[in-house]
């Protein structure tokens, strides 16, 4: 069981406070009739299947309940960072440097 | 004083006589004992027979590692555990301990055939033996091999026990309670520090309690283990006993499993047998030490041949000589001591038999002036005696040149191959491991955990290293927890830290194949099994593994997996880590699976949700179901009826006069803010902005790829809020969904989601007297077609309770849905139910419900659905707001894949011969077409309880819409069934039943 | 007005040597989401509106947890609900926010007890040592989301759904009699 910080509640707790959402940063393009089918088969289906450094979506279901974003390594299972929601991508680059 | 019992050895309490039986013999044990430490005090050595050749086999351990001396245990009915290890349990009075893998009786069994018949069960015998002839397959091999199959017997009846789990979170845990894990703790004991120590033994101390001779800082090993247990206990260090840290997870999560009562003649109430602990560490310490390994030589698995460690535990420990004329074999320093100890309590050795060709002078001279006869380059050949070792055939070795073999007579052989550090949980966190060819086996690396091991289980022998180790290991992860460690000194004397060498298997003088030098005890691998292996092609470990199956029993390979992998890196002429080590995987010792379900059994199995009308179903008498967690009243039966009768009648009496409905579960969400009409119309397909307050739309749900997710009426209660009702299934997950799009996509909008499914029960009212009797008891809105239409909501007062009162049918019938604070649930139920009376008022079920909502073609979203339906698919193209900009699921109902022709629609099905339809049963065309037919479809809905006359069904078949009035075909396994493909709404199509006033 | 729950009524549940659980009399309770200027609330309801998750203000018999960026739960005597409807409706248009009643969604468990931090860690995976006295945090107990106050170091509230309170209170009196036989 893996130990999340919720960048919200900056607090770091068990992750069956947690509920994983699907990969981050995909967005729905604000008007979706402006859509080609393959851009929006891709929003809707395409993911990525990271072996390595992985970012991602968690909400805090059993506690603040927001969605939030998380860089996690998918064969070391460490996150590197959790940041909310909107905030743009970190770079990795400076995730490592700083980071664990 | 039993027959092997020495008089003031071991830390049993002599005093406290304690009676067992095994096999239905009773025998005579101490307070301390163990099932093997008490039955080898009678001279029992014989406790069990193998898994594959059924030979003989007595306890080659005293601890968890044991292979062979696997047990059934019992205390009274439903009490019966399989495969404890006799070395583990400890004895009380009345406990019924029965042997394994027998049959007539453990000294006479007839699978011991299986032993004669070995060349059978060689390496990979289930791909060999049982290929050919295929038609053996069903009648012979495989009720052989079922037969065979397993240790020991399950259970048959339910277990009465009770189990429990905890969570714990602490500064440091350490695993093992022996001299390293003690020292640590003792560095680590301070205020202000959590400090846990666990050990799967009933008492810590570790090697200690095995090598009283000890002196450290003075005093004797079991003094000073007394007083450095209760000196941490003063310091506030928690040490647990008969705990196993059985497996180490993600970011120090350590699984501990606490044996509570076994150990217990009288079992305390409310008490757990096992208790589960999820320990949150922030350090850990693992301190396990290491374990002996066997040597490998034809007969090493006789009763009576066993770890020469193991005999000095079951001495010093138990007080039990194992044997009065042993012989030791040995590849290690660590042997001569358990020579010295058993000759010491009294045991006349036979010989030290010593595979090297020098050894230590000092303890050459200690077995000298013992009287030990000492053999040096020397290899063992063979054991002889049937259900007990008699003698041991060794033989001169001189270079590669095996001599003439000869016969030592002797009752015990004790063996040592070296020890092997337990690296169970290093390898669990996925820790690295590197090849010692100094020590001849793997040592502990690096760890991505915040961990450290020490002690015998990084290869360091004896207790000063242990003691030294330990504390330094301590001091380091307390300076990781930013404290300043206590510093202790630890002098050790008649310390007995050794050097060995590490054998494949010995040499023979005889021909190799037919040796039985067994690896895997529990499993029944020999050398020449993982030789063959090699031979067949076998080149990695992990395939040796598989195709022997060693290291694959119960006890993982404890003993034997360096054994195996030096014989198998032999055969390949490889250096050992290039032949590698098989992954260790949790749990450490076998696990119960009442320790792993800890609470959640029986009647706590899982969550169970109740509405607040659930008692008034259960005293009249309800048939539940669950639906998701909740558990509905299903059906209502009168006495004498069955299903189909209760919910005819249920049917019947809601569409005649009135029924009462616990609706209580739909989720229920209210939607407030200024923008919670833009909210509502970006989710739902259905256009919001003209909906006037204080009424209602049917709402539907779909996903961004334009299929269907959830429907469910919703109302205006004022222009900024709305209460939006979904299914009972989807609440949660519609909540969701709405909320990741609201702090996702549309973080802008000022609106906010708040979860009402609880905070009302919810009773719906059917029938065309619905209006009639509630009516009375509405305060604040006349219930007639002009002031209050159908699909209508306000805020009122009903039997005095304040409310949200719906005006809403999922039945064709008059309808209405009446919200009321939910403890008052069962209050208006009953206030509604004495009104109704004078209607025959009828409570009925989910079932009921379905019925009726099938005639009126109202789809169940799951059922009639499956998450590729689109509205259009289900003929609901109406709900879906045209001349909006955007709604979720809007671009996608414009993919290629859903403007398609021939995609499956929902329609009706009645069937030509008025049978009733099975939902999911499959639809074609033809029915003359050759198998496999084309598929064009399937039932999702089929009753034949209703209302109608006759069976009805609902299906999604391809193109169903243009095909109203067709004939389509229902294979069944006896007969093919035709059926006309109609509209969906079987029952008053015109809604003129839902009307008030109608008449009916 | 007394309201009296068909499945749990007010009172104790088990009271052994370990811990004492009981179901709490009926408040009011509503759920209160903004963003924004805090400091209007604050007025409106007479309190300091708590900005951190999990931090609690009282104020007279009105007591105001944030649970999360945007949300706040107030307790309050059930005659006390429809007056912070009228002090919040009249700031509705400055400030806009929702504020849903949900007193009847939920039921309190008291759990007090030298031993109540054990109980809770039977069913809470998250360290109740962190949870700072005066505090609360919604969590998981037993699977199921809760609302838990720390009144005291030893004395908790814990806030569940009704239809959950039935099996939570199964768990908890299980618990409560298995850690008062380990003090025997």
């Amino acid at each position: 069981m893996l130990l999340i910080h919720c960048p919200y509640c900056d607090e770091t707790l068990p992750e069956a406070e947690f509920t994983y959402a699907g990969q981050a940063h995909v967005i729905r393009h604000p008007e979706p009739s402006s859509q080609t089918d393959q851009e929006w088969e891709e929003f809707l289906f395409i993911r990525e299947n990271v072996k390595g450094d992985h970012f991602e979506r968690w909400r805090h279901f059993h506690g603040c309940g927001r969605y939030f974003n998380a860089v996690r390594n998918t064969v070391s299972d460490k996150f590197l960072t959790t940041y909310k929601a909107g905030a743009p991508r970190p770079q990795l680059s400076d995730l490592k440097e700083g980071g664990e | 004083m039993s027959l092997y019992r020495v008089a003031g050895k071991g830390r049993v309490t002599t005093a406290k006589p304690v009676s067992f039986s095994f096999d239905g013999r009773t025998y005579k044990g101490l307070e301390g004992d163990t099932v093997a430490s008490a039955l080898l005090a009678n001279g029992v050595h014989l406790m069990g027979r193998s898994f594959k050749y059924h030979r003989p086999r007595g306890p080659v351990a005293a601890g968890s590692e044991e292979p062979n001396a696997l047990i059934g245990t019992r205390r009274g009915p439903g009490r019966f555990e399989p495969n404890t290890r006799a070395t583990v349990q400890e004895i009380w009075d009345g406990l019924q301990v029965t042997s394994q893998n027998k049959y007539p009786s453990l000294k006479f069994d007839i699978g011991a055939v299986n032993d004669a018949a070995y060349m059978l069960f060689s390496a990979g015998f289930y791909y060999k033996t049982f290929m050919w002839p295929k038609s053996f397959w069903h009648k012979v091999y495989e009720p052989f091999i079922r037969a065979a199959a397993g240790l020991g017997v399950s259970p048959t009846e339910e277990d009465p026990d009770t189990y429990a789990s905890r969570n714990m979170h602490c500064d440091l845990l350490i695993v093992g309670a022996g001299p390293t894990g003690l020292a640590a703790a003792r560095a680590a004991a301070m205020d202000g520090l959590k400090v846990v120590v666990v050990d799967e033994n009933p008492e810590a101390g570790g090697s200690l309690l095995s090598e009283p001779q000890v002196q450290i800082n003075g005093q004797s090993a079991w003094d000073w283990l007394s007083g450095e247990l209760d000196a941490l206990q003063e310091l506030g260090v928690k040490v647990m006993t008969r705990t196993t840290a059985i497996g180490y997870y993600h970011q120090n999560m350590i699984g501990l499993c606490e044996k509570v009562t076994d150990h217990l003649a009288v079992l305390p109430e409310d008490t757990p047998r096992e208790r589960m602990w999820r320990v949150r560490a922030k350090q850990v310490v693992l301190a396990q030490g290491a374990l002996e390994k066997p040597l490998v030589f034809n007969g090493n698995d006789r009763p009576g041949v066993m770890l020469a460690g193991s005999a000095q535990t079951y001495l010093n420990r138990y007080g039990v000589l194992v044997g009065k004329q042993p012989v030791i074999l040995t590849s290690h320093d660590s042997a001569w001591h358990a020579a010295f100890d058993l000759h010491d309590a009294g045991a006349k050795v036979q010989a030290i038999v010593d595979t090297r060709d020098s050894v230590n002078e000092a303890l050459q001279k200690e077995a000298r002036d013992r009287g030990i006869p000492v053999k040096l380059s020397h290899t063992a050949t063979g054991t002889s005696g049937r259900l007990r070792v008699k003698s041991l055939r060794v033989n001169p070795v001189s270079g590669a040149t095996v001599g003439a073999g000869y016969n030592i007579a002797c009752d015990a052989v004790l063996m040592s191959g070296g020890w092997t550090p337990s690296l169970h949980l290093f390898s669990h966190t996925k820790g690295s491991l590197a090849w010692d060819d100094d020590r001849t086996t793997f040592l502990p690396k690096e760890t991505p955990e915040d961990c450290v091991i020490a002690g015998a289980s990084r290869g360091l022998w004896g207790v000063a290293a242990a003691l030294m180790d330990g504390a330094e290991k301590g001091r380091a992860v307390v300076a990781a927890l930013g404290k300043k460690a206590n510093v202790q000194d630890y002098s050790v004397e008649v310390d007995r830290a050794g050097s060995g060498v590490s054998h494949k298997e010995l040499p023979t003088d005889q021909n190799p194949g037919k040796a039985k030098a067994f690896i895997d005890f529990q499993n029944d691998v020999t050398a020449k099994d993982v030789r063959l292996a090699v031979r067949e092609g076998m080149r990695s470990i992990e395939h040796v593994k598989r195709y022997t199956t060693t290291g694959m029993a119960t006890d993982q390979g404890k003993m034997s997996n360096i054994n195996g992998l030096n014989i198998a890196a032999d055969a390949l002429g490889k250096k050992q880590p290039e032949v590698g080590l098989t992954t260790f995987r949790p749990p450490y010792t076998p696990t119960t699976f009442g320790a792993f379900a800890g609470y959640h059994r029986g009647d706590h199995f899982e969550v169970v949700r109740k509405t607040q009308i659930d008692s008034w179903a259960e005293e009249n008498g309800a048939v539940f179901e669950p639906v998701g967690q909740w558990r509905r009243a299903w059906y209502f039966p009168k006495s004498g009826e069955d299903m189909d009768a209760a919910v005819r009648r249920e049917c019947a009496a809601t569409r005649a006069s009135v029924g009462i409905f616990d609706a209580s579960t739909l989720g229920k969400i209210e939607v407030v803010g200024p923008d919670a009409v833009e909210f509502m119309n970006r989710m739902y397909t259905n256009p919001w902005t003209k909906l006037a307050p204080g009424r209602c739309r049917y709402g539907l749900l779909l996903g961004d790829d334009g299929y269907i997710r959830d429907d469910g009426v919703i109302g205006r209660l004022s222009q900024d809020r709305f209460h939006v009702t979904t299914t009972t299934g989807g609440a949660a997950r519609v909540l969701n969904m709405m909320e990741d799009y609201l702090q996702t996509e549309w973080p802008e909008l000022n609106v906010w989601l708040t979860s009402t499914s609880e905070q009302w029960s919810t009773i719906a009212l059917n029938g065309p007297n619905a209006a009639k009797l509630l009516q009375p008891l509405v305060d604040g809105v006349e219930l007639t077609e002009e002031a209050f239409p159908h699909m209508s909501c306000i805020e009122c007062t009903v039997a005095g309770l304040p409310a949200r009162l719906f005006r809403v049918s999922f039945t064709g019938e008059i309808g209405f849905e009446v919200n009321v604070p939910a403890p008052y649930g069962r209050q208006l139920w009953e206030a509604l139910w004495d009104a109704g009376q004078q209607y025959d008022i009828t409570a009925y079920g989910t079932e009921t419900m379905h019925v009726l909502r099938a005639e009126k073609g109202y789809i169940i979203v799951g059922q009639d659905t499956d998450g590729t339906v689109t509205p259009y698919d289900a003929g609901m193209g109406w709900a879906v707001g045209k001349k909006k900009p955007d709604f979720v699921g809007m671009r996608g109902l414009a993919r290629p894949d859903l403007v398609a022709e021939g995609r499956k629609h929902l329609v009706g099905l009645l069937t030509e011969d008025h049978s009733k339809l099975e939902e999911g049963a499959q639809i074609v065309f033809d029915k003359n077409q050759p198998i496999p037919m084309t598929m064009v479809g399937h039932v999702t809905s089929s009753y034949d309880v209703g209302t109608t006359g006759r069976p009805i069904a609902l299906a999604l078949v391809e193109g169903g819409h243009d095909k109203v009035g067709d004939t389509v075909y229902i294979p069944m396994p006896d007969r093919t069934i035709a059926a006309k493909i109609t509209d969906t709404v079987f029952y008053d199509p015109e809604n003129n039943r839902l009307k008030i006033g109608s008449g009916v | 007005m007394s309201v009296s729950i068909s499945t749990l009524s007010a009172g104790v549940i088990i009271e052994t040597k370990s811990a004492r659980v009981s179901v709490a009399a009926p408040k009011g309770r509503l759920s209160l989401r903004t963003r924004g200027d805090l400091g209007v609330f604050g007025s409106a309801l007479g309190v300091e509106m708590p900005s951190k998750i999990g931090a609690c203000v009282r104020s007279g018999e009105l007591e105001v947890l944030c649970l999360g960026p945007d949300e706040w739960t107030l307790m309050l005597p059930q005659d006390q609900v429809a007056s912070i409807f009228d002090a919040l409706n009249a700031i509705y248009e400055a400030q806009p926010h929702s504020l849903t009643e949900v007193s009847a969604r939920e039921v309190t468990f008291e759990i007090e007890g030298t031993h109540a931090t054990d109980l809770l860690s039977i069913g809470c995976p998250r360290d109740i040592e962190s949870i700072p006295v005066g505090e609360a945090r919604r969590t998981v107990f037993d699977g199921v989301t809760v609302i838990l106050w720390r009144d005291a170091s030893t004395q908790f509230r814990m806030d569940v759904w009704n239809s959950f309170a039935p099996y939570l209170a199964q768990t908890l009196e299980t618990g409560c009699k298995e850690i008062a036989a380990e003090l025997a």
